[in-house]
């Protein structure tokens, strides 16, 4: 007969002994977390508040990166702050503000489009998301060739029409951003797969009670679809604020390509992630770019929370859960 | 934290204990070699690849000749976007395993290399070895001697002039490139051709800010501009040269037309260094390009009729002087063998046969004194043009580099971009703003 004690002693050990292999499993995951992305997070926060140039150790600055990045307070009894911070933040959010919304009306109507053909629907379907397969980088250059002022082939049919000033496209600063919302579109296959998905899964007995109701196609979409597909929307509305706060590679590619530095043409394509890698890799201001990654992961959290508040409010998920 | 630091410190230790263990240090004497002469193996990092790199190879070879102790192995550690300093190269020096010389191509990191002791201070060597800077033209030292120290020597270099097509030039009936900036933008406007609907055909001369090479660094060169006033800070509104600058480039540009020179622009994108290229093809009169734009033309469209000068100047005592820079060599930091690297170094840096035959084959400007006036170089007459920018007192590395780098010129390209797209409504204001932002990036980069 074991006393109590003894049997809570024993149950600890086959509590432990269960924590110990549940680890050990989930080892392989923890040590390649902590090594290759806890350890160097914590210690780019560190970095964040020295100088570092990647040639000389780091010396600690306190929050003069962050004094620096948004002009606040005096550095070195000076008044100093970074000249293109802002401008590459308003280009962000003018990137996330047009092009997430857009591309969940494009996707979703093209989704919707996509669910009508009788006949060859894979087809179309295959076609819609092959541009998605385009790796961003080759993408971004063809679309340089292609919107070339003047020997682009989408120009030289533009300025077959009279009295049409055509865009410069990459070399405009104010038709630089469409031209990227334009190749963003293009690309858009992942999210019509995703929207596709969710419209054929709207139950069908809805439309028919709803049909018998006497709604019309606008009241059909209005008042089924679009509650049904909420959880897609919401969705792709994450990942999307989400891709767009890291908005790179075809912002890198295209102004570099068409003009001569990141940002081109006149800082128009200056996003927050392209201004950070100049920091980083241009300027080697390490201490500095690690400060701006901590506030744009700071947003980036930020923003993610306040759309995860709100959709309680307008995300339905069917069967009855809210 | 604590351990890796101190096994690191251990190490540093260790290394710089071997390196004054084996080096021979400042002791042993002799032009061609110190130390034992027992057989060393140097590790060279180079950048030469392609039809670069059996030159180079040769160059070694005949080294390896004349200092039979010392093997050499080539590593090439390609840096193909130099839009960074030689990142691996950073990091075997910080690792400890550093190559023993190291030729790189990024002349404008010089200032880091140099402020952060991370390539060798030259200067003991030179003093051991009766050599001095002065066998090199004066602009040697705008790029490899920064913050007070010589860490690199020049091994070839780029220098940058006006090029003109010499049938256009006779038919336009001008008889001789332009000396001024007056004469430039005059024979600019003469040698323009335009379509019907006012966009250009042929330009004379396109005055964008990095049209090809050119730079609003190099128009303020033109004009006499200087970056810094005596205190360090950036005075290009206060310098009337710079205004001159900006107003004779926007003038230009104005009356071309800024988007009948953006759409020509968008036609050559990616097209300079390709044989569609548009002085090569006759598509623009005038250039301002660097000396490897002869070595192209004889490759590419070698019935081109073409003459070289230095680029027009305003303010006639820079006239002659332009824009260099060019490979420089180094011992980073932690060499087992800094006797043996500094023998390799004086060579590619001063070997008259090695730099006339590199020169001879890569088409650049040979950078001392005795190889630039070598009767084995034969570049052809336009190539002339370049040695002499080279050796012109007046000529540099421009923007100055900092010990921090010369990054802060970006600001200014910046600037320069609206500028002449006509996006700045105050010259004068923008300017005071452009000096500001160049000042507090420079004081962000340097270590509080």
């Amino acid at each position: 007969m074991r006393t109590p004690a003894q049997r809570r002693r024993a149950r600890r050990r086959v509590a432990l002994r269960k924590y110990a292999t549940v680890l050990g499993f989930l080892s392989p995951w923890i040590i390649g977390f902590a090594l290759f992305t806890g350890w160097p997070m914590l210690l780019s926060l560190y970095y964040s508040f020295t100088h570092y140039d990647l040639l000389t150790a780091p010396s600690w600055v306190g929050l003069d990166n962050y004094r620096f990045m948004f002009g606040i307070g005096t550095i070195h009894g000076q008044h100093e702050s970074d000249p293109y911070f802002w401008r590459a933040v308003r280009n962000t959010a003018w990137i996330i503000l047009i092009s997430v919304p857009l591309r969940i009306v494009v996707a979703m109507l093209t989704a919707m489009l996509l669910t009508r053909p009788k006949r060859g629907v894979n087809v179309y379907r295959t076609l819609f998301f092959m541009p998605s397969l385009a790796p961003t980088v080759g993408a971004a250059l063809v679309f340089v060739y292609l919107l070339n002022p003047t020997t682009g082939p989408v120009n030289r049919v533009l300025s077959t029409i009279p009295g049409l000033n055509a865009p410069l496209w990459f070399y405009d600063p104010t038709w630089a951003k469409p031209a990227l919302i334009v190749l963003g579109l293009w690309g858009i296959g992942d999210a019509i797969v995703i929207y596709l998905a969710g419209l054929l899964d709207v139950p069908r007995d809805l439309y028919e009670a709803i049909s018998i109701e006497g709604a019309n196609a606008w009241q059909r979409f209005r008042h089924v679809t679009l509650p049904m597909i909420t959880p897609v929307i919401f969705f792709t509305l994450v990942i999307g604020v989400i891709d767009g706060f890291q908005y790179f590679d075809q912002a890198f590619v295209s102004s570099t390509t068409a003009g001569t530095s990141p940002g081109d043409p006149q800082g128009s394509l200056l996003f927050y992630g392209v201004w950070l890698y100049q920091q980083a890799f241009t300027y080697f201001h390490m201490g500095y770019a690690a400060a701006m990654a901590w506030v744009l992961f700071i947003a980036t959290m930020a923003t993610t929370a306040i759309l995860f508040a709100t959709a309680r409010k307008w995300v339905h998920y069917g069967g009855g859960m809210s | 934290m604590r351990s890796p630091r101190t096994l690191l410190g251990a190490a540093a230790v260790l290394a710089v204990a071997v390196a004054a263990a084996c080096g021979g240090g400042g002791s042993s004497s002799g032009a061609s070699s110190g130390g034992s002469h027992s057989p060393v193996t140097l590790t060279v990092w180079h950048q030469y690849a392609q039809e670069e790199a059996k030159p180079f190879e040769n160059g070694i070879a005949a080294f390896e000749k004349q200092y039979p102790w010392i093997h050499v192995k080539l590593e090439l550690q390609p840096n193909p976007d130099q839009d960074t300093f030689d990142p691996n190269l950073i990091a075997a020096i910080k690792g400890g395993n550093a190559p023993d010389v190291a030729v790189g191509f990024t002349p404008q990191y010089a200032g880091q290399y140099c402020s952060s002791g991370l390539w060798e201070d030259l200067t003991p060597f030179m003093q051991k070895d009766h050599m001095s800077i002065s066998n090199f033209a004066p602009a040697t030292q705008s790029y490899t001697n920064i913050d007070g120290k010589q860490c690199a020597l020049p091994s070839l270099t780029d220098a940058y002039g006006l090029y003109y097509n010499t049938a256009m030039f006779k038919k336009a009936g001008i008889a001789s490139p332009p000396q001024t900036m007056d004469e430039l933008a005059a024979d600019a406007k003469k040698l323009t051709v335009r379509n019907p609907d006012g966009s250009i055909k042929v330009a004379g001369f396109v005055p964008l800010n990095l049209w090809e090479e050119l730079d609003i660094a190099d128009i303020g060169h033109a004009f006499g501009a200087q970056w810094f006033d005596s205190s360090g800070k950036a005075q290009l509104a206060t310098d009337p040269a710079w205004t001159q600058a900006f107003e004779w480039q926007k003038s230009l540009v104005d009356w071309y037309g800024y988007s009948n020179l953006q759409k020509f622009y968008a036609t050559y994108t990616n097209s300079e260094f390709n044989p569609t290229n548009a002085f090569e093809t006759g598509k623009v009169a005038m250039v301002f390009d660097g000396e490897w734009r002869t070595a192209f033309i004889r490759r590419e469209h070698p019935d081109l009729g073409y003459g070289t000068a230095p680029f027009p100047a305003a303010d006639p005592s820079v006239y002659g002087s332009g824009r260099v820079g060019g490979t420089i060599v180094g011992i980073p930091q932690g060499t087992k063998h800094p006797q043996e690297a500094w023998d390799l170094v004086k060579f590619l840096a001063t070997d008259t046969p090695y730099l006339v035959s590199l020169a001879n084959e890569l088409g650049n400007v040979p950078t001392t004194k005795a190889s630039g006036d070598s009767p084995d170089l034969h570049l052809g007459p336009q190539f002339k043009t370049f040695v002499d920018i080279w050796n012109n007192p007046k000529s540099s590395m421009y923007p100055p580099l900092l010990p921090t780098g010369a990054g802060y010129a970006q600001l200014a390209d910046d600037f320069d971009a609206k500028w002449q797209a006509g996006n700045v409504p105050n010259l004068q204001q923008g300017l005071q703003q452009l000096d500001t932002n160049i000042d507090n990036q420079i004081q962000q980069g340097e270590t509080p």
